[in-house]
């Protein structure tokens, strides 16, 4: 399949953007740690899936969304508890619970694997999200890479602050040496994906690019072809309209 | 909440009641309400109004600035997702900061209703 490209949109993107989005979907389609490939270009297509499920609709119109109970629209390709997972975290995040979290694992999904999914799910919102404000479909999928996952689970990992565990900056060593860049500042989200070091990283790697690298955060004069203020007041308003408080 | 900080770093009295939808005018951001107008647009489902301030916004601050919008709402679209997912707290640096404004503007309800 092609590469990922911004050329025929109606405005000239960055070439950093752009490169972000290609390497996002590079990872997308490769084996990740704890889902294949396949299984990961099958969670991303879920997600598009979820916007034009009849039942996440219904959820999400209810005063609770674990009142109403039936199947979702999926596309067939993977468990219905995972299609649960990634329809939810999709269309309705600012109602997941920590005890909706605990009947995920109960179900036999790993803390790990879920990490993975939250980022992947993320990962295709946040590129699709990107092509509707500049006005272009959202691109197709990548092509999934043969491979096993590396099942790799990061020794210092612990329970902390989440509902997952996650890497705090006393556990950066070994390979998690160079996790959060020797910065002294990480935020929660920052961690929040580090059960799953690759997918932390991937956090970082679109942040960059998007807003500001984990160095750059607190430097509030900073912006880009728009001011620092214009840019935290469209986060603030993004995550008002999630019903988001972080 | 680094609005506020990085409004009064740059000298703007910005009225934070804009990021819930209440202010007048612009509320001390440049093209405040066009950009709010922008992210609302993105984030609902009406292709139409979408296209719309698109171009208008478009025209206010260029098409770069219109990229790097929809870049951040983008990000922010995957950051809240994130937090939310993996039950995240508020940091305790920005907790205790913004306890008052997200008392004020009705954020900390969002957190009342998760754990409800």
């Amino acid at each position: 399949m092609t590469e990922l490209s911004y050329e025929s949109a109606p405005f000239a993107v960055r070439g950093d953007l752009t490169a972000a989005h290609r390497r996002a979907w590079r990872r997308l389609s490769h084996p990740g740690t704890w889902w294949t490939g396949h299984q990961r270009v099958a969670i991303a297509a879920e997600t598009r899936k979820a916007q034009s499920c009849s039942l996440c609709r219904e959820r999400r119109a209810a005063v609770s969304p674990f009142a109403i109970e039936g199947e979702h629209d999926s596309l067939g390709t993977l468990p219905e508890p995972i299609v649960d997972v990634i329809h939810r975290i999709r269309t309705d995040p600012g109602r997941l619970t920590q005890s909706w979290y605990q009947q995920v694992l109960v179900s036999g999904v790993s803390d790990a694997a879920y990490v993975e999914i939250v980022s992947v799910v993320a990962t295709v919102v946040a590129v699709d999200t990107f092509a509707r404000g500049i006005g272009i479909p959202a691109p197709a999928l990548p092509d999934p890479v043969g491979g096993e996952p590396s099942r790799t689970r990061p020794a210092s990992a612990k329970l902390d602050v989440a509902w997952v565990p996650m890497i705090g900056a006393e556990g950066t060593t070994g390979p998690e040496a160079d996790l959060y860049g020797g910065g002294s500042l990480i935020p929660n989200i920052g961690r929040a994906l580090s059960l799953v070091p690759a997918e932390a990283r991937a956090f970082f790697d679109l942040s960059t690019a998007h807003y500001f690298s984990l160095n750059e955060l607190m430097e509030v004069t900073k912006g880009r072809a728009i001011s620092r203020p214009q840019i935290e007041l469209i986060a603030a308003r993004v995550s008002a309209l999630n019903q988001c408080f972080y | 909440m680094l609005l506020r900080v990085s409004g009064q770093v740059s000298g703007a009295d910005v009225d934070l009641s804009l990021v819930m939808g209440h202010a007048l005018g612009n509320g001390g951001v440049p093209h405040g309400q066009s950009l709010i107008a922008f992210v609302e647009a993105v984030m609902g489902d009406d292709n139409g109004v979408l296209a719309n301030w698109r171009e208008q916004l478009a025209e206010e601050i260029g098409g770069e600035g219109l990229v790097d919008a929809a870049a951040v709402i983008a990000m922010f679209n995957y950051v809240d997702r994130v937090a939310d997912a993996t039950g995240i707290p508020l940091d305790d640096m920005l907790d205790s900061t913004t306890r008052e404004i997200r008392s004020h503007l009705g954020i900390d309800n969002f957190k009342l209703a998760k754990s409800g």
